[in-house]
Order: C-alpha cells, then structure tokens, then sequence
C-alpha cells in the first residue's frame, strides 16, 4: 500500500492513501503524480504538494472564476494564467458572453490533465470561446497589447515554477493588462500556514492597485482551514456589491453552482482578525 | 598517521573474483557490493535500535547506492542541491531527508523545499535570516561544536556554534517565528571510540534541557551526526561494542525525543573495494616502483583529503621488500604507497583496495584527464568469511 504524504511544512503533514497511481514523473526538478483516493476521486500533486482533487476543486475554481466575473457585471475578456487543469476555464466558459484566454506555461500539462484528469476541463480547451496560448505567463502580459476585464492567476505555489507569478513585476503587469476598473485575483495559499505569503502579496499588490483585499474560501485539501484569494482593482466598488445586484447577475447567468452563491460572495470577504491585525501592523 | 593493513596473497578463489571482474569491466574499477552495504545499516540500526539512519549522502554519492539505501528504508542527510537531484528519480519522500548544510543560498533552500526536505540544520543567527522567508514551512537544527582530537577528521572547527551561543540562538529564532526542533553535532568522522559522542550527547541533552525551560516549543530532535568508524586495520570492528556506550546515554534522554544519526562512512566504506592494474614498473636505486591505473587523484583522493590509509591486497605471493606504489598522474604526490613490503609485481598485476567506498570517488579530480574508475555493481555479500570481509 503506497501512500502520499505532503511535503510542505516539517512539523505537520497530511497524508492520503494512493489506490492507484494514474501518471507519476519525475523530470529534472519536478515530481508530478495523479492518483485515486477513495474519498477524493484523482488527485494532482506537484512537488509533495496537493494541487488539486475532484473531489472538493468545484470550491477552488467556483470562487476564483465567478467571484470576480460576478462582481464586475460586465466582464467580456477574461484571461487565466495557469490552470493547465482546465477547471478554471470551464468555470469562465460558464458565462456565456466571455472569451477567454489562457496562457499555461506547458502544452504537457494541458495534454496529461486532459489525458488523467478530464473531469477538471469537461471539454473546455475545445470551446470555440476559448483561446489556449502556451508561454510564460508574465512574458504574455510584457507583451500582449490585449486589454481584460478580469484576470485570474491559478498558479502554483511561490516555491517553484510559479514563483514570477507573485512577484512586484508581475502585479505590475497585470494591473496594466487590465480594462479600467478591471480586476485581478490570484491564488494566494492557506494564511494559517502561510502568514508571509498575504503580507508579501499585500505589500507588492498595494503598490498598484487603488483597491486591494483578500477573500477566502475553506478548500479541504488545502490542509489548514481558509485559504486566501488577493483581489486588485482600481475601481473599490466592485467589492461592494450590493446582494440584490449580485443575486440578478447570478440567476441571468443562469447556471448552478455547488459552492458559490451571492450570499457566499459577499461574506467572503470578511477575514478572521488575526489576518486583519496582521495587515494593520503591515500598514505602518 | 596510523599504519597501514598489507595483505600479501589470495586464495583462488579470491584471485579468481577480481580477475574475473578486471577482466569483464577493465581496470581501475571501484566495485560496490549492494549486500555489503545492506549489511552494514542493518549492523547499525541494530547497534544504534531508537535512531533513525540519515546515509550521509557526500561520502559515496552514486545513484546505486541510495537506491540501495533506500530499499531498506533508510532516510538521507543532504548537504546540496546536486545531491537532492541524486534522490529525485528514486520516489524517496523529502520527508525521508534532512538538510545539513550550516550555510545555504536561498537557491539551495527552495530546491530543498521543492524536494519535500523541511530540515534545516544551521550554527549561527545570520543563517536564520535566509530561513526567515519559509518560516511556516521549515524546522531547524542548531550545529553545535564539539571539538574532537581523537578523531581522524575535526568537523567541528568549521561549524557548529558554541553551547554558550544556544540561547540566544533559540531566542532570536522565536523572535522571527522560526521553530528550531532541536540540536545536531558532528564529532567527526573516524572516530575510535564513543567518548566523545556521548560526551556531546550529555552536553546537548543537558542544553535542551536548559532551554525547553524558557522556549516556547521545546526542543526535541537530538542529531548525533556521524563518526562511526571504518575498519581500516581490518581488526573485525565491533560496531555493537562501539555503539554500546551511545546507546546506553541515549537512553536516559526523555523517551519523547527523536534521535537521528548522519552515518557516511560506516555504512559505504567496507561496500567498495577497488581493483587497479599495475600499467608499469621500474627500479629506482634498488626501490621497485609500481605505477597503477589509480591514484590519488582518483580512487584514491581520501588518502590526501580524508587522511585515509586503505588496506591493500596483491594477489601474487612471495618474498617482500620495501616497493613504492604510484598513481598514474605526472605528479610527484600522486604515490599510494612509499614503502610498502610488497612481492615483485609483474605488469599486469592487480592490487585491490579494501574499504573503500567512502570519502573516495566523491572527492576524485579531473586531473590529467585520466579515466575515472568504472563504477560496478554486484550483489556478493558472502565474501564476509574471507581474510578481507573485516
Ligand atoms: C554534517 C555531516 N554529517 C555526516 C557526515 C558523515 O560522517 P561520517 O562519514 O563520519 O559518518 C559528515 C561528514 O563529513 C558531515 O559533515
């Protein structure tokens, strides 16, 4: 019997049992695996790390895609980078007036996550709405000319591949990448954990964005209670959405959801104090 | 410098071992027999039951020999990135590894971190700063140093912070919200007795102690390092007997702590042996001189750098008189052996080196472009009875 265990902190470590083993590589500096569990359906782990299972993702993509879409209203363009899995952009494709873009740095990842994870993309990267460009996520945003209404960036971890991905550089870009009052939201890991990660983002962010916060969701395999999203915008009512706004946007769009809702939307962003306290003392 | 172990002669039947491999594979070969070095961990684990093994990966870095290692579930001390990516293709866990290098580049620590490896050892406060980024992920060890004349190699001049400097180590650790699990140390390597591993085991314990009085979360992770010995004399050293005294000191430690050790060299060094080819001869004055196909600037570089004196082995038996043994570089230094009681030797002969599976090929030069030493592995392991099994 093999099991899983997560690498990433020395003191705690969540363990999953593999029941089969899907797809594993190991390639230079990277150990990727695709496994069943029995509670979980497949799960991706990069690096020691759970990336994604089918079980609770609907949690991760709800929030990160329709958050955002739903508070801008009017959103046409929407561009994700990273999300190699797809599920991002089948959240997006949900609204039937966006085009989307998605820039993933490996045309493997998208093949295998096709391949061994075809529930998280159900199709998507075949969408006519849909444009797939393979590069390096911030060398599209240096070079694009293209404007979104809404830029969501599911990456990896700061340690690793992602790690440009939460840099001053890249806030900068996306900033100016966006339409006016666009927004952007990133993934931003488990604060509980991970307390430098929020601030650090909370410090690069607010050097260019007029209106910058944090929202939260609890993903289970996540391990550590809520994990953060950073949301920047330059217009600060987006965040303030009133409920009955959001409820008609919700039920025009005309979909189900299984974790998002309005009332989930607007009280996502209230944080636990110890965050708050944290990002008053970064203030001075 | 101690003495070295001669062997003049074989059985044909050991004759016809090495023959049959230098004949296979071409010389100079470093052979490693797998079951031999089984056998060793699992002598360890025996003597040392309550400490989980960490294989000190610097004193033979070859891919067979961690995979071997690995199999019997032993875990890794890593000391650099290039050897992190030795583990990467063997499905080891980063939870199996620890990182021991005191002084790291925050490249070397997100490799580490990457890899799953969350231990860090570090000696002194501003090693602490690196680690500040990654606090939430990581745990520390503190070096401390122990000074050792009686070992061979002194590995407590370079690291390791002293007993005095370990409260306000702990404390500026907290103050950054860094957890520091506990302590290490490192004797040295070559040890010839215990005494000073249980001497630092008695001091550390007592340190902890100390500050699991005032520290938030107290330490409890106790890393004895390594030191165990080889067998260079081939006397049939008696790790058992060895260990007997660490063994009896750890365990009045409180039954909650985590024992670990860094064992390099007990567990490579009888695993390999060498085989090289005498390639000429001459008479200096009435000196023979033997120039094999290695030296020390290969196989034989722990003779200048580990102050090494392996066991050596000629298959042909005779009359002795004092002979030379040189490497095949042009340099003057390169000499295995100067006055060594040895047969003559034809071109052709081969002469073995015993023991030498640590601190050898690891630390080899490029020098002269000479070949390296084919690295080969068998899986012999009941050679233990015969005169060099040691
Ligand atoms: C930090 C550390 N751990 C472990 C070892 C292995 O020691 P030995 O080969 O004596 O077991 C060394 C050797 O240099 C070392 O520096």
């Amino acid at each position: 019997m093999r099991y899983f265990k997560e690498t990433l902190y020395d003191s705690v470590c969540q363990e999953f049992r593999i029941d089969k083993v899907y797809f594993e590589s190991r390639t230079e500096h990277q150990h990727l695996i695709i496994f069943h569990n029995a509670f979980l359906g497949r799960v991706m782990a990069l690096d020691g790390v759970v990336q994604t299972t089918e079980a609770d993702e609907f949690i991760y993509h709800e929030m990160m895609a329709h958050v955002p879409i739903f508070a801008h209203g009017q959103a046409r363009k929407v561009l994700i980078i990273g999300g190699g899995d797809g599920a991002m952009l089948r959240e997006v494709l949900r609204h039937a007036q966006i085009q989307a873009t998605q820039v993933e740095i490996d045309q493997a990842v998208i093949d295998m996550s096709k391949e061994h994870l075809p529930n998280h993309s159900q199709g998507a990267f075949d969408d006519p709405r849909a444009n797939i460009v393979i590069d390096d996520g911030i060398e599209f945003l240096r070079n694009t000319s293209e404007k979104f209404d809404v830029i969501i960036c599911d990456s990896t971890d700061p340690i690793g591949p992602g790690e440009v991905l939460f840099s001053q550089d890249f806030y900068t870009l996306a900033h100016d990448c966006l339409t006016p009052g666009g927004i952007l939201v990133t993934q931003n890991g488990v604060p509980f954990f991970q307390l430098d990660e929020v601030t650090t983002t909370h410090q690069r962010m607010k050097k260019v964005f007029a209106d910058h916060a944090f929202y939260s969701a609890a993903v289970p395999t996540y391990h550590g209670g809520i994990m953060t999203f950073a949301w920047g915008s330059d217009n600060p009512a987006l965040r303030q959405i009133d409920r009955q706004t959001l409820e008609r946007r919700f039920s025009d769009a005309g979909f189900r959801t299984r974790y998002y809702n309005p009332a989930i939307h607007q009280a996502c962003f209230a944080l636990p104090q110890y965050l708050l306290d944290e990002l008053a003392e970064q203030k001075e | 410098m101690p003495g070295r172990k001669v062997i003049i002669g074989a059985s044909d039947r050991e004759s016809a071992f090495y023959e049959d491999l230098a004949t296979r594979y071409g010389t100079p070969l470093l052979v490693l027999d797998r079951q031999r070095l089984i056998a060793q961990y699992r002598r360890l684990q025996r003597a040392l039951p309550d400490v989980d093994l960490y294989y000190a990966i610097k004193a033979l870095p070859y891919v067979a020999v961690l995979q071997t290692l690995n199999e019997v579930g032993a875990g890794f001390d890593v000391a650099s990135s290039g050897e992190l990516d030795l583990l990467v293709d063997l499905k080891v866990s980063g939870r199996r590894t620890i990182h021991t290098h005191p002084v790291k580049r925050d490249s070397d620590i997100r490799d580490a971190l990457r890899f799953g490896s969350t231990t860090f050892v570090i000696d002194n406060a501003s090693e602490l700063n690196k680690l500040q980024p990654y606090r939430g992920r990581v745990g520390v060890l503190l070096r401390v140093s122990f000074r050792s004349e009686s070992a061979v190699v002194d590995l407590s001049r370079k690291f390791g912070c002293l007993e005095e400097e370990i409260p306000d180590i702990v404390r500026e650790a907290e103050r950054l919200g860094i957890h520091i699990r506990g302590l290490s140390f490192h004797v040295g390597s070559q040890c010839g007795d215990a005494g000073r591993h249980v001497e630092a085991i008695q001091r550390c314990a007592q340190r902890m102690q100390e500050v699991n009085a005032f520290a938030r979360a107290p330490l409890a992770t106790l890393d004895i390092g390594g030191g165990f010995p080889a067998d260079y004399a081939l006397e049939g050293l008696d790790i058992e007997a060895f260990c007997q005294p660490i063994r009896k000191t750890l365990a009045e430690l409180p039954a909650d702590w985590h024992i670990l050790a860094e064992p390099g060299r007990y567990l490579v060094a009888p695993a390999v042996t060498s085989i090289t080819r005498v390639i000429g001869k001459s008479l200096r004055g009435d000196i023979p001189w033997y120039y094999l196909d290695d030296g020390v600037y290969g196989s034989y570089s722990g003779q200048i750098f580990d102050h090494a004196r392996y066991p050596l082995q000629v298959l042909r038996d005779g009359p002795t008189k004092p002979s030379v043994l040189a490497g095949p570089t042009c340099d003057s230094i390169d000499i295995i052996a100067e006055d060594i009681a040895l047969p003559e030797l034809e071109t052709g002969d081969l002469v073995i080196g015993h023991q030498m599976g640590a601190y050898t090929a690891a630390t080899r030069t490029r020098f002269n472009l000479l070949p390296d030493a084919r690295f080969v592995v068998i899986d012999h392991g009941n050679q233990e009875s015969d005169a060099v099994g040691g």
